[in-house]
C-alpha cells in the first residue's frame, strides 16, 4: 500500500478532523495549548503560503496581518464587547482590506524592495502595538474575553480547540479549492512568469492584489484565533520574530505547497517545544535543524515527501486525480489513429 | 473579405534604437503567414508588439478593432495567443496545469462557479479538461497529461506550449520559432499539425521561423524583414528569388562577385 493513497482518500479529511477531536479528549493542558496553536498557526501558514509560495511575492506583513487580527478581536470584546463570534470575521475582513492596500505597492515593486516595503509596514505595525497606548495598552498587552457559545463560556484550552479546529478545517479546505482552481494557477503562473501570464489572459495587477488581499484575510482570522488560543495579546508578539517564523514555516515546509503550510506550521510550532529539554542550547538546534532542512530538503518537508511519493502530489485543477484512471505518462488506448501517425514522426 | 489582422506603420522604438519600422501587415482570416529574416530583423519584436508586450506606435486592427491601446491580457481573451521563442513553461508543474493556465479566461470567474462548483452542473475545471485533453490529443501528446514539464523532451515542451496557446480556441496564432532545438522528424511532425491547423481549424496563424523549408511549405505567403522594415512580400518562391532577400540572406552581390 502506498502511503500517499491514504492521503490522497477522501475519507482522509474527516478521519483526521475526528481523530483530533478525540486526542483533544485526551491531552493534559500543555498539549492542549500546543495543539491549540498549532492549528492556529495551520491558519496563518495558508496565508503566507499564498502570497509567498503560489503567487511568489515576497510579502512579509503577515506578521502586521496577524497582530491586527489579534488586537481586533481582543479590542472589540475588551472595549466595546462585541462577541467573538462578530470580531473573528470582522478581523479576517479588516485585514483582508489592509492587505489589498498593502499589496498595492508590488504592483510596482518587486522581489527585495517590496520584502523590505512589506517589513517595513510590519515594523510599523508592531511599533503602533506598542506605542498607541490609548488603545492597544502598550506592553501591558490586552486580555481576551472568553466567547460564549449558547450560554457556554469557552474559556478553557479544550473548549477554545473545537472553535480553533473547525475554522482552520474550514479555512484549509476553503484553500485547497481556492489554489485548485483558475485562481491558484494564475497565482502561479505570476510566480513562474508574468510575462507568460499575460501572454494567457491573466489580469497580473488583480490577481497580484487578490493574492494579498486572500492572504490578510487568513492571516487576519489566524489572529483572531490566536487570541483565542492564547487569550492575552501583547506586542511582543508580533515583532520581526513573528515575520521570520512565517517566512520560515513556507521555506520549511516547502513552497507553493498546501501540505508544506500545513507541515511547516506542524514542524516550526512544535520545535522550540520538542527542543525545551535542550535548555540553553535550544536556540542553536533551532537555528541547526532549520539550516539542515533547507540544505538536505530544498524543496522543504512537503516537497521532500511528495518526491518520495509519501504524501500525493499537489495538481492545481480540481477533479485531476479522475485523470489518473487514463494512465499515469502512458498514452490513452483510444488516442485516434491519426495522432499515432503523427507521434511516429519522433 | 475582411482581413483578421492590419498593421499600419507600426513602429518600435527602444531608445534611439528602431527595432521595427513602418511595418503594414495584412493578414486574411484562415492563412498562415510566414515571416522570416536574418538575426535582428525585428521579428519577435513585432510579435511583441502585436500582443502588446512591447509599446509600439502605429494602428493595429484585430477582428475588426482597434487594439493598439488594449492592455496584453485583454487582447490573449480577443483570441490573440502566442509561443515564445525560448519555451516559457512552468517547469514543475504537469502538463495539465500548464494548458489550463491558457484557459484561464474560458473558466468562470465567478468563484463561487469556478471554486465552489456551486449552482451544480458540470465544474468549469471539468470542462477544462476535457478540452485540454482533447487539444493534446489532437497534437499527440494527451499521454503526457500528468506529466512533470521539466521531464518532458524539448519537442514535447514545444507542443505543449502549443497546446496552451490552441486550448482556448485563438482567432490568431502567433508562433515565435517553433523549431528551435527540434529533430528533423518533430520538425515533421510540427509541418502537418500546422497544415492540419489550416485545414481542419481554419487558423489563422503568423509563423517566425527559421526553417524556411518548413516556412515554405505551411505558408500561403510570406514577409520577409531586415532591419525592422518590411522588405518583400508573396508567395514563397517569388519572395525566395526576389533580390533584395538573397542580398539581406547571403550578403551583398558585390561579395558574390567577387
Amino acid at each position: 500500500m502506498e502511503i500517499h493513497r491514504l492521503f490522497a482518500n477522501r475519507l482522509f479529511t474527516p478521519a483526521l478532523f475526528v481523530a483530533l477531536c478525540l486526542v483533544s479528549t485526551a491531552t493534559n493542558p500543555y498539549l492542549q495549548y500546543l495543539l491549540n496553536l498549532i492549528l492556529v498557526y495551520v491558519v496563518v501558514a495558508v496565508g503566507q503560503m499564498i502570497v509567498l509560495g503560489f503567487a511568489g511575492q515576497f510579502a512579509f506583513a503577515n506578521a502586521a496581518f496577524m497582530g491586527i487580527g489579534a488586537y481586533t478581536v481582543a479590542l472589540l470584546g475588551s472595549h466595546f464587547g462585541i462577541s467573538y463570534w462578530v470580531s473573528l470575521p470582522a478581523a479576517g475582513v479588516l485585514c483582508a482590506v489592509v492587505g489589498c492596500i498593502v499589496g498595492l505597492p508590488a504592483l510596482r515593486l518587486r522581489r527585495v524592495y517590496l520584502g523590505l516595503m512589506t517589513m517595513g509596514f510590519a515594523e510599523l505595525c508592531y511599533w503602533l502595538f506598542l506605542h498607541w497606548r490609548d488603545v492597544t495598552l502598550g506592553t501591558d498587552g490586552v486580555k481576551v474575553a472568553a466567547p460564549t457559545f449558547f450560554g457556554i463560556r469557552l474559556d478553557t484550552d479544550d473548549a477554545a480547540f473545537f472553535v480553533i479546529v473547525i475554522v482552520t478545517f474550514a479555512m484549509v479546505l476553503l484553500a485547497k479549492a481556492i489554489l485548485a482552481s483558475r485562481y491558484g494557477r494564475a497565482f502561479i503562473a505570476i510566480r513562474e512568469n508574468e510575462l507568460v501570464a499575460r501572454c494567457n489572459g491573466i489580469n497580473v495587477p488583480l490577481y497580484k492584489t487578490l493574492a494579498f488581499t486572500l492572504s490578510g484575510f487568513y492571516a487576519g482570522i489566524g489572529g483572531g484565533l490566536f487570541a483565542l488560543a492564547v487569550r492575552f495579546v501583547a506586542p511582543d508578539t508580533f515583532n520581526l520574530l513573528q515575520v521570520v517564523l512565517h517566512f520560515a514555516i513556507v521555506m520549511v515546509g516547502g513552497v507553493g505547497t498546501l501540505s508544506g503550510a500545513l507541515l511547516g506550521a506542524l514542524f516550526l510550532t512544535m520545535l522550540p517545544e520538542v527542543l525545551r529539554g535542550t535548555q540553553a542550547a535550544q536556540e542553536m538546534m533551532y537555528g541547526v535543524l532549520l539550516i539542515g532542512v533547507i540544505v538536505f530538503m530544498p524543496k522543504g518537508v512537503a516537497g521532500y515527501l511528495i518526491e518520495r511519493r509519501i504524501l500525493p502530489p499537489e495538481v492545481l485543477v480540481h477533479g485531476w486525480r479522475e485523470e489518473v484512471r487514463e494512465g499515469d505518462g502512458t498514452p490513452r488506448a483510444d488516442a485516434k489513429p491519426s495522432t499515432a501517425e503523427l507521434q511516429k514522426g519522433r | 473579405m475582411e482581413p483578421l489582422l492590419e498593421t499600419q506603420d507600426l513602429t518600435v522604438r527602444f531608445g534611439g534604437v528602431v527595432a521595427v519600422e513602418d511595418v503594414s501587415l495584412t493578414v486574411p482570416p484562415g492563412e498562415i503567414r510566414g515571416i522570416i529574416g536574418p538575426n535582428g530583423a525585428g521579428k519577435s519584436t513585432l510579435f511583441n508588439a502585436l500582443s502588446g508586450v512591447v509599446k509600439a506606435e502605429g494602428r493595429i486592427n484585430f477582428d475588426g478593432r482597434d487594439i493598439a491601446d488594449v492592455p496584453v491580457h485583454q487582447r490573449a481573451g480577443l483570441g490573440l495567443r502566442r509561443t515564445f521563442q525560448h519555451v516559457r513553461l512552468m517547469q514543475n508543474r504537469t502538463a495539465l496545469e500548464n494548458v489550463l493556465v491558457g484557459m484561464h479566461l474560458e473558466i468562470p470567474a465567478n468563484p463561487l462557479k469556478s471554486v465552489l462548483n456551486l449552482g451544480g452542473g458540470v465544474s468549469p475545471d471539468r470542462v477544462a479538461r476535457d478540452r485540454a485533453r482533447e487539444v493534446m490529443s489532437f497534437l499527440g501528446i494527451d499521454g503526457l497529461i500528468l506529466r512533470e514539464t521539466g521531464t518532458l523532451t524539448i519537442a514535447q515542451q514545444r507542443l505543449l506550449e502549443l497546446a496552451r496557446a490552441l486550448a482556448p480556441g485563438p482567432k490568431l496564432l502567433m508562433l515565435d520559432e517553433p523549431c528551435a532545438g527540434l529533430s528533423v522528424p518533430a520538425v515533421q511532425t510540427l509541418d502537418e499539425i500546422l497544415l492540419r491547423l489550416k485545414e481542419e481549424w481554419k487558423l489563422t496563424i503568423l509563423l517566425v521561423e527559421h526553417v524556411v523549408s518548413l516556412v515554405i511549405d505551411v505558408s500561403d505567403s510570406i514577409t520577409v524583414l531586415d532591419k525592422g522594415r518590411v522588405i518583400a512580400e508573396g508567395a514563397g518562391d517569388e519572395v525566395m528569388s526576389n533580390p533584395a532577400v538573397k542580398q539581406a540572406y547571403l550578403g551583398t552581390e558585390e561579395v558574390d562577385a567577387a
